[in-house]
């Protein structure tokens, strides 16, 4: 019973993981533009993609295509923000649908060119188990995507709160009109944004790859979730969203374990409303959720 | 919008369709197709422009008016027409489920009923005595025959799903215009305001939400009866919410019948035209259509078309 | 003279027209109409089916060169019970003569009623569930089902000698309602079975495989569900390693797909397969369908080809025959689709009053270095099960 719980809890901790590192980007233009980006899901399907078509076109370990991947998706990424800086007027509802359609266009030219088949890395190093005291079982590719998972968001992070970018980032989304008046470019800042945004989702990309397996229509579950992490996460608050993953990772490891495995989205979700019921701006948001 | 024209589309609709396409079972069915999408995106464009709040997961009270309604039409013998009433309100019953998430703004409710949509989709699947589980309902039953017009067949059906579209937008427009309606366009600018004046936005809040869910539920339970089959996957499909907000982001959502236009002309267009050229492409000329149409004319296709006539009067001063 | 003239003519006129009337009741070019999923969720499969469709037509215009010709159009359900429905009721409007196709038993539902309604023979491969032939529709045909898969899963475990099962399975219709079929056959012959079910957002089974690790500790685990299911299933248990014989799943894992993208994966596990792969065929047709299926696809035939084809040749041969009976315009086509007896690649297929082949029985096959070996039933068999045995 023990090592049932120990071992939910873990496998639990390891995906909360990988659900943070795809709905970090995420939250990191919500919090700096206030735009949900509902493409994020389909640029980190592209990193993985691109993993996909370097592993076997040219045998190459997944990892050595990361460069490559960085530059496809950040390309994507600054004509996703090239597309959401000409909207004028009602920002937040038409930047949704404009994300919405340019991920539909993404996932359908991804399901052309790579048909629908399941993929996933065929490198044995990521698939072996590795063992932990004995108790605690996981597969390579899960510490190391959770481990790097966490070593770019400490990054992002620390860029955040201490670099001059970084803060101007936060100053941006605090007021606008006050920041430019202090000297910050807000298009430099909200494209560097959109960059770093491109830069995670090519891990996650690539740590799906190797540790899940991908297919076209998976673009849209992962913007779901990720915006649902956003979301309880708070707004503007990178660790507020490695925090709800975890939570929400470990919810439903545990509903796995204890109740039944059909179970596991529900108890998600349940977690998901009753946290934004007890406080209606996420785990970590400034009190602004409120209707004015 | 403009009375005669209102007319004239009233009777191109209701004698001119029949008409014209009364034989021909597949463009029929399109429209019908078609016509469903619009009842849930006019639904959710009341819910957004009077009740201020977007949501993502209209399909919750699709699937919810579905299940209702075919589960009491094959579990409990209730005539079709009155189950499919009590699909509506059977959603409407759910969205008072919802009110807690009223307190939340913007993209925290959006969510939140997404989430509902979710959960209500995993109960469905689960509960399987009564609503059959995985494999969901088949041979639902269909409509009867009312005054010797069958309408299980096609046309009757087009003819019920048109009704209900037309009343939600009439209604839909006759709060716009009231007094409530007033108070709801003050409120979505500044909700402290308003309550200072006295005006109880909670509660019209809740009551559009439920009256959304109510119209949507009844569009659902419709559905469920006209196609006769139903599992959880098909009712809470995320179809449901993704299809009716392009097309009322497409028609012009400010507007009533902008919904409507929209559901048609992305549906039709799609289906009849893109779909035989570009078997394989198709949708994603629908990814292309929704970012022209944001870029271009955010407003959507309503405002765009009304656009000339205003220059034409320009010119009549000058 | 000139009556004998115009006896000569009327009887060359006669003969003429005969000559051109007999002529055109022969050469025919026939429209099959087809409905399959080649967009959203459904897509692998539906494509998959569609090849093996084309094949069949290809062939038939090979064989019946001169007499006959096959054509077939084919419209997109992108997955949707609705968009099934608006397809077959196209295809009707476009006068095709039978329907083949359809995947996934919540499509095939709506959309052979459809085609009920329109009087259209309704062939598939794709909709396993009981309920489809349940209806009575004289219209709906299908050359597989639960029961065939349940039974060589069921055959091949007992034969295993297995007394404790675990069963994980997807929460979809088709996958339970096999999973619970495979349950009650086991627990009414004694064994001890535990059963899972997962939703088909879960990507780390490994909470579920420990569970089963540690408080099921069966023989044998048995999967229920698809291909991305069963990546993650393997790959949870390949981590976790329980104490288990055999992984034993059902469609889409004992595939030459499965072996070339996971061979670290598959190796000795189990799965329902019509042929073995590299497939080594004997049989003049078999040889002519993956010749020309390498030919149209530049690739082997898979289980799913291999459905589509057989079900659009049987529809194909009760057509002509039909048709030279001369009732094929008069709704003859379900009678004669009906009176099938043939020994087709799946084996021998016969049509019961509610259009069910209840001689279909599947087999299983078992990964073994990177091919895929028959392994039951015995006479089936083209090799040695690899038991007890797994991926790690």
């Amino acid at each position: 019973m023990f090592e049932l719980t120990l071992q939910a809890l873990f496998s639990g901790l390891l995906a909360g993981g990988y659900y943070a590192t795809v709905a970090v980007g995420l939250a990191l233009v919500f919090g700096t533009m206030r735009v949900i980006n509902l493409a994020h899901g389909e640029l980190v399907l592209l990193a993985a993609y691109v993993a996909y078509a370097a592993e076997t076109n040219y045998g190459v370990n997944p990892a050595m295509a990361i460069p490559v991947a960085l530059v496809i998706v950040g390309t994507a990424s600054a004509l996703v923000y090239a597309l959401l800086s000409r909207i004028k007027q009602d920002r937040e509802i038409n930047s949704l649908i404009l994300t919405f359609g340019l991920g539909i266009i993404l996932t359908n030219a991804i399901l052309s060119i790579w048909k629908a088949d399941i993929h996933s890395t065929s490198d044995p190093w990521f698939q072996d188990s590795m063992v932990v005291a004995d108790t605690l079982f996981a597969m390579n590719a899960e510490v190391a995507s959770f481990a790097g998972g966490l070593v770019l968001m400490a990054g992002v992070w620390w860029w955040l709160n201490h670099s001059w970018q970084g803060r101007a980032v936060r100053a941006l989304s605090s007021n606008r009109a006050a920041a430019t008046l202090m000297g910050v470019n807000p298009r430099k800042i909200e494209i560097l944004s959109f960059l770093i945004a491109a830069l995670l989702a090519t891990f996650a990309g690539f740590a799906i790859y190797t540790g899940k397996t991908v297919f076209p229509a998976l673009g849209h579950v992962l913007t779901v979730k990720a915006f649902i992490i956003t979301v309880l996460a708070g707004m503007g608050s990178i660790p507020g969203v490695l925090i709800g993953a975890v939570m929400i990772g470990v919810i439903e490891s545990l509903t796995v374990t204890y109740l039944s495995a059909s179970l596991q989205e529900l108890a998600g979700m349940i977690l998901f409303l009753v946290v934004l019921f007890v406080s209606p701006s996420g785990l970590f948001g400034g009190g602004r959720a409120l209707a004015r | 919008m403009n009375r005669i024209l209102l007319i004239a589309a009233l009777v191109a609709a209701y004698v001119g369709v029949p008409l014209l396409f009364g034989g021909n079972a597949y463009v029929l069915g399109l429209i019908v197709a078609a016509l469903t999408i619009a009842g849930v995106a006019v639904a959710w464009a009341l819910l957004g422009n009077l009740g201020g709040m977007v949501s993502f997961g209209h399909a919750a009270f699709f699937g919810v008016g579905s299940y209702t309604s075919a589960v009491l039409a094959m579990k409990l013998g209730v005539p079709v027409f009155a189950a499919m009433l009590l699909g509506g309100v059977g959603a409407a019953v759910s969205s008072i489920a919802m009110l807690p998430a009223l307190r939340l703004r913007g993209p925290y409710f959006a969510l939140a009923i997404l989430a509902y949509a979710h959960i209500f989709q995993i109960l469905a699947t689960e509960m399987t005595p009564v609503t059959g589980g995985a494999g969901g309902l088949l041979s639902i039953p269909r409509f009867p025959k009312v005054l010797g017009l069958d309408f299980g067949e096609k046309l009757g059906g087009y003819l019920i799903v048109l009704t209900i579209v037309v009343l939600a937008a009439l209604a839909y427009d006759a709060i716009r215009r009231s007094t409530w309606g007033l108070a709801l366009k003050a409120m979505h600018d500044t909700e402290v305001a308003t309550r200072v004046v006295g005006v109880p936005s909670t509660h019209l809040k809740a009551a559009m939400l439920v009256l959304s869910a109510f119209i949507t539920g009844l569009v659902g339970a419709f559905n469920a009866h006209f196609i006769s089959f139903l599992d959880p996957d098909y009712a809470f499909s995320s179809g449901w919410t993704v299809l009716p907000i392009a097309a009322a982001i497409f028609g012009g959502y400010r507007t009533v019948w902008g919904p409507v236009v929209g559901a048609l002309s992305i549906y039709l267009v799609d289906q009849l035209l893109f779909k035989p050229i570009l078997p394989h492409g198709h949708q994603m000329i629908l990814g292309v259509l929704l970012c022209a149409m944001i870029l271009f004319s955010p407003g959507g296709l309503m405002p765009a078309l009304r656009r000339r006539p205003v220059k034409e009067n320009r010119h009549a001063h000058a | 003279m000139t009556r004998t003239l115009a006896n000569l003519a009327t009887v060359s006129a006669l003969a003429l027209s005969v000559a051109l009337g007999a002529g055109a009741a022969q050469a025919k070019d026939f429209l099959l109409g087809s409905e399959l999923p080649l967009t959203g969720s459904l897509a692998r499969v539906g494509q998959g089916m569609h090849e093996g469709i084309s094949v069949a037509v290809e062939m038939a215009n090979r064989n019946y060169a001169g007499r006959h010709s096959f054509k077939v159009q084919t419209i997109d359900d992108e997955t949707s019970p609705a968009k099934g429905v608006a397809a077959v009721e196209k295809l009707a409007g476009d006068g095709v003569v039978a329907i083949t196709g359809g995947y996934g038993s919540n499509i095939i539902g709506p959309a052979s009623e459809a085609a009920q309604k329109a009087g259209l023979v309704y062939i598939t491969s794709g909709g396993v569930s009981p309920e489809l032939t349940q209806r009575g529709y004289p219209t709906f045909f299908r050359i597989n089902n639960t029961d065939g898969y349940a039974l060589a899963m069921i055959g091949m475990l007992q034969d295993m000698g297995a007394k404790k099962v675990s069963i994980v399975y997807l929460n979809k219709d088709a996958t339970s309602s096999l999973a619970k079929q495979v349950n009650s056959a086991l627990t009414a012959k004694g064994v001890t079975v535990g059963m899972h079910e997962f939703d088909g957002s879960t990507s780390d089974f490994k909470p579920l495989m420990n569970k089963v690790k540690l408080q099921d500790r069966p023989d044998v685990i048995a999967m229920v569900g698809y291909e991305n299911d069963y990546v993650g299933i393997l790959r949870a248990a390949k981590v976790l390693k329980p104490q288990v014989k055999a992984m034993v799943g059902v469609w889409s894992l004992a595939t030459a797909q499965m072996a070339k993208e996971f061979p670290d994966l598959m190796e000795n596990v189990y799965g329902t397969s019509m042929l073995p792969y590299p497939v080594e065929f004997t049989q003049p047709e078999a040889v002519e369908f993956a010749a020309t299926y390498k030919t149209l696809f530049n690739k082997d035939p898979d289980y799913l080809g291999q459905f589509g084809y057989v079900q659009t040749r049987l529809l194909i041969d009760a057509v002509v025959r039909a048709d030279e009976a001369g009732t094929l315009s008069k709704g003859g086509l379900a009678d004669e689709l009906r009176k099938t007896d043939a020994n087709t690649l799946i084996g021998r297929v016969t049509f019961d009053r509610n259009g069910d082949n209840l001689n279909f029985t599947h087999r299983m096959g078992q990964h073994q270095g990177g091919k895929v070996v028959l392994v039951w039933p015995k006479d089936a068999a083209n090799g040695t099960m690899n038991f007890p045995s797994v991926p790690w």
